[in-house]
C-alpha cells in the first residue's frame, strides 16, 4: 500500500460511483416506461405515472391472446437452437482450436464476417432453399405418418415447422459461437489431452472425460449468446412460421399493433415485460461464465 | 445399412405416387386481427358450401410486413390459395408478376356482382384488361369538420367550392378559433397515408386528375401534381395543419384520436370508418353525437367540382398457382358475399360494395355508412399502373421534406420523379 | 515418420469434428450468399414484370449502386454509426465501466446487473423503448426530464436523429463491452500490478503501460465483434426510425431492406449487400494487420 495514498485512492472510488450511478440510470430508465405502462389502466406511449395500477395487461397476455402458447414456442425454438449450437460448436471450436491447417484463419474471418450481411439480404435464397428441403421432408412423412400429416410437418417441416426455425436460428448463431469456443479452447492447456492421446484413449474418450468437463464455462457462454440473440430475433419466425400454433412471442409482440383504433400500450408494454424476462434471467446466470471466457478460460 | 437404404428409396418412391392423394385443404391469409375476425364467419360458410377444410393463414404483422412475406411464398411458388391485399396499389405489379389468377368470367357470371358499384368494378379491371380480384369493399375518404366550431364560430359549413375556398375556409377557422384548420395526411411514417388518404384527393380534382397516361407510364410532371403539392405548401407555411406529430411515429394518433375530439384541430381527411372507430361508439375518446357535431365534405376540385375518391380496400384475390384453382375461386365468390362485405364493413367501417346492402336490415344499423354507401355511386378513382407503389413511397417522401420545410413544391415534386426514377427506370415515366 | 502420421490422424479427426458446424453453415449462410452474389447481377424482383421474367444484367446493378446518392448516403450513415456506437460509445463507456467495477464499490453486482440489461432487450422492445423516450417533442421522456432540469427540448428522432440512434445502440452495447473487458482486465495477472506498485508507478502509469497493452487482444477481439455486429445491425434502427427523416439514419442494412422489401427489388438490394459484405471483409483484413494479431 505504499504506492497509491489512501486519499487518492478515497477520490477514485467516488469517482468510480458516480460514474456507475450516471451510467446505470442511462441504462435503466427505458425500462421505466415499459414497467409503469405495463401495470397502468390507461397506458400511453409517454412516460406517466399510471392512472390506477392493474396486472390487467398481463392477465390479458395469457388468457385472451394465447400468450402461454407464444410463450412455450419461444422458449422451445430458442432453447433447441441452443443445446445445437453448444453441440456443434463445442465440437467444432475445439477442431479450429487445435488444428494447424492453412485455411483455419481465413475460415474463421469468413465466417465472422459474413454476419454482416443482412439477413434480409439472405432471406429470400434462404426461403427457397428451405422450401425444397421442407418438400423433401414431406414426401418422405406423408406416406410414414398419413392422417397425422399436418401435425408432423408443423414439428419437422422447414417451412412453418418447427425444425426450420431451430436450424436456421441455431446457423444464425454458430459463427459467433465458434469464435467463442475456439478463442476458448485456445486457453485450455493442451497437457490434459497430451496425456490422454499418450494413454491410448480415442476421440470420443478424449471428448467425454477430457474436454466436455473443460469446456463447460465456455459452452455457458457461448449458449448465452445464443440464447439471447436467437431470443431477439424477430425476421426469420416472421418469414418462416404461419399458422397460429407456431406463433412466437415476438409476432405476438407485433400482433399487439395491429389494433384497428389505437395500440393498446399497457397490452403491449406487458407483452414486452415478459418477452424480456427470460433474457434477463439468462444474463444474470451466466455472467461469471461470460467473464470467465473472455478471461481465457480455466487457468492451469 | 442395405435395407435401410432400401427401405427410404422405397418410401421416396411411395411419397412420389401418393403425393397429390389427401384431403382438399383451402388455405387463406389475411391481415389484422379486425380483418380476421370479420371473416371467421366467411370461413364457416365456404366450409360448408364447397366441402373443403379452410385453413386461415394468420400472418400477423402490419401491412407492409405481410406483404413482405405474402410476396415471399408467391414468389417461392408457395402461396396460400386465396389471401387478401392490403393495398390496392399492390394489385398491377402482382398481375405483372403472374401471381393473381385472372376471375373476370367467374365474376361476369357471377349474378350478386351486377349490385356492385360502377367504381368498384372499373377498380377491380387491371391495367391488361382482365380482372384479378374481388372488389368486396371500398375505403372512401371525405374531409370531415367540427360542424359545432364552426357554427359557434360563424364560419360557413358549407361545401367548399374550390381549393382556394377550402384554403381560405381553413384560415378562417385558425383565425377565428386558434384551431388548426385542415390536416392532410403526408410524410413517411404515415405509409400509404399521406398518397391515399391525401395527395390523391387533391390530384383528382386538378387539371391533370390522372397519373397514369394510356400506356402505363406515370406523368409527375404535370402542371396538376405541382399545384398539389403547393397547396400543402400553403398548408404548412400558413401553420394551417398540425406539423410536428406527422413527424413522429403513428402520426394519426395526436391529430385524429386527440387534437379533433378536442377541438384543436377543425377539419381533416378522414375514412369512412372515422365515424365508428375514431370518434364513434367504437372510440376510446368518443365525439357525443359524432354525426351531429362533425359534418363532411366531399373533396373539392382545383376551380370547381366535388369529388367522392374510393379506393379498393384490402380486396381478395385466387393464387394463380394454387393446386385448388377452381375451389379457391368459388371460394372467393364467397368472400364477395353481402355477409362478409356487411360483418367486414361492421368490424373496419368500410363501404360494401354492393348497392344489394341498402336494403339489408344488418347494414341500416350502421346509419353513419348508409349515406356514404349511396354516394359511392357517383365515385370517381384513380386509375391503377405497376409501380403505383413506388408513387405512393414518392409522394410520402416528397411531403415529408415539405412539413420538414426543405423544399417548396417544385422541389418536392423533383422529389417525387427521382424517386421513381431511381427505382423504376426511365422507362416507367412519361 | 510414425509422429507425422500421428499428427496427420490428429488432424483429421479434428476436422471431422468441424463437420457439423461446416454443413449448417454452408448449406444456410454461405450458398445463400454465393446467390445473392447471383442475384445481384439480375433484375430479380418480388412483385412486377422482373418476378415473372428475371433477366440477367451484368454489373448493372452495381452501376446504378455507385450513382445513387442514397447508396453513398447509406455508407456515410453506417461509418457514423459505428465509429459513434461500437467504437467509441460502447467502447469507452463500457471500458469505464470494467474499471470503475474493479474497484471494491458497494453494491457491484446492482450496477453491473443494470449496466447489462439493456443487452437483454430484444431489438423490438428496445426499439419501442426508445421510441417512448425520444419521439413526440413535448410529450418524450426525455423532454420531460430536460424540461424538469430546465434544459431545452427538441423533438429528439427529428433534430438529431442520427446522433439519438447511435446513442441507443451504444446504451444497448455498453454491457457487451464492459464484460469483455472486465475479462480482459482480470487476466492480467495481480502479481504484474503488484511489481508495477513495488517499482512505485503510479496509475495512469499503471494503466497506459501494463493494462492496455496486455488488454490488446481482448480489445481486438472486442472490435472486430462489434464492428461487424454493428454493420449488420436491422432491428434497432428499422424500429426507431426505418431509416427516416429522409434518409438520414438509413443504414446498410436498412437500405437493403428497403430498396429488398419495400421497393421489392431483390437484385438491386442483393448488389448492396455485396458491397457491404466487401466492405466488412476489407475491414476485418485492416484490423488484423494492423493489430497483427495472430488467431
Amino acid at each position: 500500500m505504499a504506492g497509491v495514498p489512501l486519499k487518492r485512492s478515497g477520490l477514485y472510488t467516488a469517482m468510480a460511483y458516480l460514474t456507475l450511478i450516471v451510467i446505470s440510470i442511462f441504462c435503466l430508465l427505458p425500462f421505466v416506461w415499459m414497467a409503469l405502462a405495463s401495470v397502468d389502466s390507461n397506458a400511453k406511449l409517454f412516460l406517466k405515472w399510471p392512472d390506477s395500477i392493474t396486472f390487467d395487461h398481463y392477465i390479458k397476455v395469457f388468457a385472451e391472446e394465447n400468450g402461454v402458447r407464444w410463450f412455450a414456442n419461444s422458449l422451445f425454438t430458442v432453447l433447441s437452437a441452443t443445446i445445437l449450437v453448444m453441440i456443434i460448436s463445442g465440437l467444432g471450436g475445439y477442431a479450429l482450436s487445435r488444428s494447424k491447417a492453412w485455411w483455419k484463419q481465413p475460415f474463421l474471418y469468413a465466417i465472422l464476417l459474413i454476419r454482416v450481411l443482412p439477413s434480409t439480404a439472405l432471406l429470400v435464397p434462404l426461403y427457397k432453399i428451405l422450401l425444397t428441403a421442407n418438400n423433401g421432408m414431406g414426401n418422405m412423412l406423408r406416406p410414414l405418418v398419413g392422417e397425422n400429416y399436418r401435425s408432423f410437418m408443423q414439428i419437422f417441416g422447414f417451412i412453418d415447422g418447427y425444425l426450420g426455425l431451430i436450424v436456421v436460428l441455431a446457423t444464425g448463431q454458430l459463427p459467433l459461437a465458434l469464435w467463442i469456443m475456439k478463442v476458448f479452447f485456445d486457453g485450455v492447456p493442451k497437457d490434459y489431452e497430451e496425456a490422454a492421446i499418450l494413454d491410448g484413449a480415442t476421440l470420443v474418450q478424449r471428448i467425454r472425460r477430457v474436454l466436455i468437463p473443460l469446456a463447460l464455462p465456455g459452452l455457458a457462454a457461448a449458449g448465452l449468446f445464443t440464447f439471447m440473440s436467437a431470443w431477439g430475433d424477430f425476421l426469420l419466425p416472421l418469414i418462416l412460421l404461419s399458422s397460429p400454433e407456431l406463433q412466437t412471442l415476438p409476432i405476438g409482440l407485433f400482433r399487439a399493433f395491429l389494433r384497428v383504433n389505437e395500440i393498446d400500450y399497457g397490452l403491449l408494454a406487458a407483452l414486452a415485460t415478459i418477452y424480456l424476462i427470460p433474457a434477463v434471467i439468462a444474463f444474470s446466470f451466466a455472467r461469471r461464465f461470460l467473464v470467465q471466457t473472455f478471461s481465457g478460460g480455466v487457468k492451469g | 445399412m442395405n435395407r435401410f437404404v432400401a427401405g427410404g428409396l422405397a418410401a421416396i418412391a411411395m411419397s412420389l405416387l401418393a403425393g397429390t392423394a389427401h384431403a382438399q385443404t383451402l388455405r387463406i391469409a389475411l391481415h389484422g386481427q379486425a380483418g380476421i375476425d370479420a371473416f371467421t364467419p366467411t370461413a364457416q360458410r365456404i366450409e360448408e358450401t364447397l366441402g373443403v377444410d379452410v385453413e386461415i393463414v394468420e400472418y400477423p404483422a402490419p401491412d407492409k410486413d405481410y406483404m413482405t412475406k405474402l410476396l415471399t411464398e408467391l414468389a417461392a411458388g408457395n402461396g396460400p390459395d386465396l389471401f387478401s391485399i392490403p393495398s390496392a396499389a399492390e394489385v398491377a405489379d402482382m398481375v405483372a408478376a403472374g401471381y393473381l389468377a385472372p376471375v373476370g368470367a367467374e365474376l361476369a357470371a357471377w349474378e350478386p356482382y351486377k349490385d356492385f358499384v360502377d367504381v368498384a368494378r372499373d377498380l377491380a379491371v387491371s391495367p391488361d384488361g382482365e380482372t384479378y380480384v374481388m372488389p368486396y369493399i371500398l375505403g372512401i375518404q371525405q374531409i370531415y369538420f367540427r360542424r359545432d366550431l364552426l357554427e359557434k364560430a360563424g364560419i360557413s359549413t358549407e361545401q367548399p367550392k374550390s381549393w382556394a375556398d377550402l384554403l381560405a375556409r381553413a384560415k378562417e377557422i385558425k383565425e377565428k378559433t386558434g384551431a388548426y384548420g385542415l390536416l392532410f395526411p403526408a410524410g413517411t411514417s404515415w405509409g400509404g397515408g399521406a398518397f391515399d388518404e391525401g395527395f390523391s384527393h387533391l390530384l383528382i380534382g386538378s387539371s391533370a386528375p390522372q397519373i397514369v397516361t394510356e400506356d402505363g407510364k406515370f406523368d409527375l410532371s404535370s402542371k396538376g401534381v405541382l399545384d398539389v403539392f403547393q397547396f400543402y405548401k400553403d398548408l404548412i407555411d400558413a401553420d394551417l395543419m398540425p406539423v410536428d406529430p406527422l413527424l413522429g411515429p403513428e402520426p394519426w394518433v395526436i391529430p385524429k384520436y386527440e387534437m379533433f375530439p378536442s377541438g384543436e384541430l377543425a377539419a381533416t381527411t378522414c375514412g369512412s370508418w372515422c365515424y365508428i372507430f375514431d370518434w364513434g361508439r367504437e372510440s376510446r375518446n368518443p365525439i357525443p353525437n359524432v354525426t351531429e357535431v362533425v359534418g363532411t365534405w366531399a373533396d373539392p376540385g382545383q376551380e370547381s367540382g366535388e369529388f367522392v375518391l374510393a379506393n379498393l380496400g384490402a380486396p381478395w384475390a385466387v393464387n394463380a398457382k394454387s393446386a385448388n384453382l377452381e375451389l379457391a375461386k368459388k371460394a372467393l365468390l364467397e368472400t364477395g358475399s353481402i355477409e362478409n362485405q356487411i360483418e367486414t364493413a361492421t368490424r373496419i367501417g368500410n363501404i360494401p360494395s354492393s348497392n344489394a346492402v341498402q336494403s339489408d336490415p344488418r347494414f341500416q344499423a350502421l346509419t353513419e355508412l348508409v349515406p356514404i354507401q349511396a354516394a359511392a355511386n357517383n365515385g370517381t378513382y384513380l386509375k391503377q399502373a405497376t409501380g403505383m407503389s413506388v408513387v405512393s413511397e414518392g409522394v410520402a417522401r416528397a411531403t415529408e421534406a415539405l412539413l420538414r420545410k426543405e423544399t417548396d413544391a417544385a422541389g418536392a415534386q423533383q422529389i417525387l420523379i427521382d424517386h421513381v426514377r431511381q427505382t423504376l427506370g426511365d422507362e416507367a415515366l412519361k | 515418420m510414425a509422429l507425422d502420421a500421428f499428427q496427420k490422424r490428429r488432424e483429421r479427426q479434428t476436422l471431422l469434428l468441424l463437420l457439423p458446424a461446416l454443413i449448417p453453415l454452408v448449406i444456410l449462410t454461405i450458398y445463400p450468399a454465393l446467390y445473392a452474389i447471383y442475384l445481384s447481377m439480375t433484375n430479380e424482383a418480388l412483385t412486377g414484370l422482373a418476378a415473372a421474367k428475371p433477366r440477367f444484367v451484368g454489373a448493372a446493378n452495381y452501376f446504378r449502386l455507385f450513382s445513387d446518392g442514397r447508396f453513398w448516403n447509406a455508407l456515410f450513415v453506417t461509418f457514423v454509426f459505428v465509429v459513434g456506437s461500437a467504437i467509441i460509445g460502447q467502447f469507452v463507456l463500457g471500458f469505464i465501466s470494467a474499471v470503475a467495477l474493479r474497484r471494491k464499490v458497494i453494491g457491484s453486482p446492482i450496477f453491473g446487473a443494470a449496466i447489462l440489461l439493456p443487452n437483454a432487450a430484444p431489438e423490438v422492445v428496445a426499439g419501442f423503448m426508445w421510441i417512448s423516450m425520444l419521439a413526440g417533442g413535448d410529450h418524450a421522456t426525455l423532454s420531460k426530464i430536460m424540461m424538469a432540469l430546465g434544459l431545452p427540448w427538441t423533438d429528439w428522432l427529428q433534430t438529431f436523429p442520427l446522433f439519438m440512434v447511435v446513442m441507443v445502440n451504444t446504451w444497448r452495447g455498453i454491457g457487451t463491452a464492459m464484460i469483455l473487458l472486465t475479462a480482459g482486465l482480470s487476466a492480467v495477472p495481480s502479481e504484474v500490478y503488484e511489481a508495477a506498485r513495488m517499482d512505485g508507478a503510479n496509475p495512469r502509469q499503471i494503466f497506459t503501460r501494463i493494462t492496455l497493452p496486455l488488454m490488446a487482444p481482448t480489445i481486438f477481439l472486442y472490435m472486430l465483434i462489434s464492428t461487424v455486429s454493428t454493420i449488420s445491425v436491422f432491428g434497432l434502427v428499422y424500429a426507431l426510425t426505418r431509416g427516416g427523416p429522409g434518409n438520414k439514419t438509413e443504414v446498410i442494412s436498412v437500405y437493403i431492406y428497403n430498396q429488398s422489401f419495400t421497393a421489392f427489388q431483390i437484385g438491386y438490394g442483393a448488389a448492396g449487400a455485396v458491397v457491404a459484405l466487401l466492405v466488412s471483409l476489407t475491414l476485418g483484413i485492416a484490423y488484423v494487420r494492423s493489430l497483427k494479431v495472430e488467431v
